[in-house]
């Protein structure tokens, strides 16, 4: 498989979407959202199915693509047998995608969270940016607001401008970069001798290292005419940035794909994507930056 | 039921008062030059006890901490009570998934910062335990280089955290990696340590329980850190939301401590891994408010931990006990394995020398955590006074000497 033009390819703009058709009851609802949004992006659209190819499939899928209006001319059906992880995120390698729409449930039972279902298994792994979208309708998704996740990291910066360009497209006007601040072993530093004000100067300098941190992010990116917000929170990385979206009743929340291979070790020890994974707070996009 | 005197009780609450009053003049003292607040507490009750008062005020020393009566077994329940809670809160820091988000150059340190200072102590005491005056018998020597390998192996996490803290070095990701890697040796250090004291109180003829004893330690292990881990997530909001603030979550997470303990000292394994797992359980929980955390912190280490430091110093004669043979070794075997050790592996995880150097000596600590360790060790007749005032002066160098060499590699 020649990777080669994956590497170093910009997280944006998404040229081909791709989206995986389970046949499932919100199946089509989902592939209508990704051709909504394929045709604001002006992305090609690639239709995946895992599983055996019948006539009745096919023409379920003739009629679903008739229905939402896909042109033939500007999409394409791939079939394929295989393990659905495996294949899909095979297929998107090949394909050059850059993102994948998947549907996904808000919260799933507790077996098969730690199991990991398809589409979370695919956000772990991917390497193109995904899209999950937890409650796809016939009518065109208004993404009001867009949280975005701006972690120190050096991908944070193309997730941010990834979120922006689709902010720009989507014609969204309300974005929050948060930055979550927490310290591990901060309550035990402080404990024996510090006083009062000592420990609020401390937690003051954190907040306001992580703003400064932010700004600087900030002012590396084209927010254009997006209204563009910084915040910063307080609490576990992950976690807290999930709860914000859901206080603020986001539309969208936008993050770095994960530094690390994930397993079931990071379900059972939640941390960072893990504990979005585990409660949706909203629809989820999962920008990969191909570093 | 027994009860203290009128005059005994009275005498308990002096004694209290004295650690608590002086080791806090102490600390404040020693905060002006740097100095850990348990050095203070160590050194009141050198003052207190035995090595100062005793020498040169036999009477007052006797009066105030009197051996017979009720009050040395009211204090011994105290003191037993500050160590699990000592514990508690140490186990309230340790985040297992830091070490897994960190990725390979936390586990990599964390693995060989166990590993080499564990072989090299559990060899040296092995091959040379007539060193420390162990008899070179199976079992008292097996025991003892299993102590030995543990106490070399561990990591002090409070004083780590507050010199990363002073450095201004938490956020960047050497600190992260050191305190993933420290809460991850802490965790594996205290589970051999609850191995080796449970083995302590078992019979040469008792080998069948030996296995017996490692599957109800990783049993409980794995089932607090999961199972009652979870619980305790799910519980925690309705706790904190329908239940007074902050005395509901006080009194519950105390509660469910004393529970976690009683139950592994009842299965013979020591009740401080009970308090230790009961902590991680709850202090990872994203549902614990920082207030509330903050909250049990200073309960414990500003009430129990002096209490329980200055209690050392009344133990033992620190100068009578003083052999500059075994403090040296125990000293270069603590800086050459731990330091070497987290260099490995912090080099295998792929940072720089310098880094890498920075991060071996930050581990170094050993701070509050060995002491504990050795006074439980002592208890328990483990090591003899002579090792266990050696492990006391290598905590205290080590994490005298961790900022300032760290400093230099980072710089």
């Amino acid at each position: 498989m020649d990777l080669s033009k994956l590497k170093k390819r910009p997280s944006y703009p998404f040229e081909t979407i791709a989206v995986a058709i389970s046949f499932s009851p919100r199946c089509q609802l989902v592939l209508a959202e990704a051709k909504r949004l394929s045709d604001v992006l002006g992305a090609a659209l690639l239709l995946i199915h895992i599983g055996d190819k019948t006539a009745e499939k096919e023409q379920e899928l003739d009629e679903m693509m008739s229905t939402i209006g896909v042109d033939p001319n500007h999409s394409r059906v791939i079939w394929m047998e295989g393990d659905p992880v495996d294949t899909i995120l095979k297929l998107c390698k090949l394909n050059i995608v850059d993102l994948l729409v998947l549907g996904a449930l808000e919260k799933e039972n507790i077996l098969k969270f730690y199991l990991g279902s398809i589409a979370r298994n695919i956000s772990r792994k991917a390497k193109c940016s995904v899209l999950l979208l937890t409650n796809p309708t016939d009518e065109p998704q208004k993404f009001k607001k867009i949280v975005v996740n701006g972690v120190e990291n050096p991908k944070t910066i193309h997730t941010i401008n990834t979120a922006l360009y689709l902010a720009k497209n989507i014609k969204v006007k309300d974005v929050t970069i948060v930055n979550e601040v927490d310290v591990p072993g901060l309550a035990m530093a402080i404990a024996d001798d510090s006083t009062a004000p000592q420990t609020k100067e401390i937690k003051k300098n954190f907040a306001d290292e992580s703003e400064e941190t932010l700004q600087m992010i900030l002012e590396k990116c084209d927010a254009g005419d997006v209204k563009v917000i910084d915040k910063v929170i307080k609490g576990k990385p992950g976690y807290a940035i999930s709860k914000f979206s859901k206080d603020k009743k986001a539309d969208l929340l936008v993050i770095n794909s994960p530094d690390t291979h994930l397993n079931v070790f990071d379900r059972i020890f939640t941390h960072d994507i893990e504990y979005i994974l585990a409660d949706l707070p909203c629809n989820l996009l999962i920008v990969h930056s191909r570093l | 039921m027994i009860k203290l005197a009128h005059n005994e009780l009275i005498v308990l609450l002096l004694s209290i008062s004295t650690m608590l009053i002086i080791s806090r003049i102490f600390a404040e003292l020693g905060k002006r030059f740097k100095l850990p607040v348990v050095m203070g507490e160590l050194i009141v009750g050198i003052i207190l006890g035995p090595t100062i008062l005793g020498m040169l005020y036999p009477d007052i020393f006797l009066y105030l901490f009197p051996r017979t009566g009720n009050i040395p077994i009211a204090l011994d329940g105290i003191f037993s009570l500050s160590v699990i809670m000592l514990l508690f809160v140490a186990g309230m820091e340790v985040q297992l998934s830091l070490v897994l988000k960190q990725g390979k150059v936390a586990v990599y340190t964390s693995m060989f910062s166990m590993i080499i200072p564990f072989f090299t102590g559990f060899a040296i005491a092995w091959f040379f335990p007539e060193i420390f005056s162990i008899p070179n018998e199976l079992e008292p020597k097996l025991l003892f280089a299993l102590f030995f390998g543990t106490a070399l192996s561990i990591s002090a996490l409070p004083v780590i955290a507050r010199i990363l803290m002073d450095m201004n070095l938490f956020k960047t990701n050497i600190g992260m990696v050191i305190i993933a890697s420290a809460m991850f040796n802490d965790l594996i250090g205290w589970l051999i340590f609850s191995f080796v004291l449970s083995l302590t109180n078992q019979t040469a003829s008792d080998h069948f329980s030996i296995w017996y004893t490692i599957l109800y330690i990783i049993g409980f292990g794995i089932f607090m850190l999961t199972i009652g881990k979870k619980i305790i997530d799910k519980t925690l909001p309705w706790m904190q939301t329908k239940l007074s603030w902050p005395g509901g979550v006080l009194s519950i997470s105390l509660g469910i401590c004393l529970l976690s303990a009683a139950f592994t000292e009842a299965i013979h394994i020591h009740a401080i891994l009970g308090a230790f797992i009961a902590g991680i359980a709850f202090g990872d929980s994203v549902h614990l408010r920082e207030q509330a955390r903050e909250i049990i912190h200073q309960f414990v280490t500003n009430f129990f931990a002096p209490l329980f430091f200055v209690s050392i110093g009344l133990k033992v004669n620190f100068i009578e006990n003083f052999d500059g043979m075994i403090v040296a070794i125990v000293l270069v075997l603590a800086y050459v394995g731990k330091v070497l050790g987290a260099y490995i592996g912090a080099r295998l995880g792929g940072m720089s020398k310098n880094h890498s150097l920075a991060v071996g000596f930050g581990m170094n600590a050993r701070g509050a955590m060995e002491i504990i360790l050795g006074t439980l060790a002592l208890n328990a007749g483990l090591i003899s006074k002579p090792i266990f005032v050696a492990l006391v002066i290598m905590a205290l160098v080590t994490s005298l000497t961790s900022g300032p060499l760290m400093r230099k590699f980072i710089d």
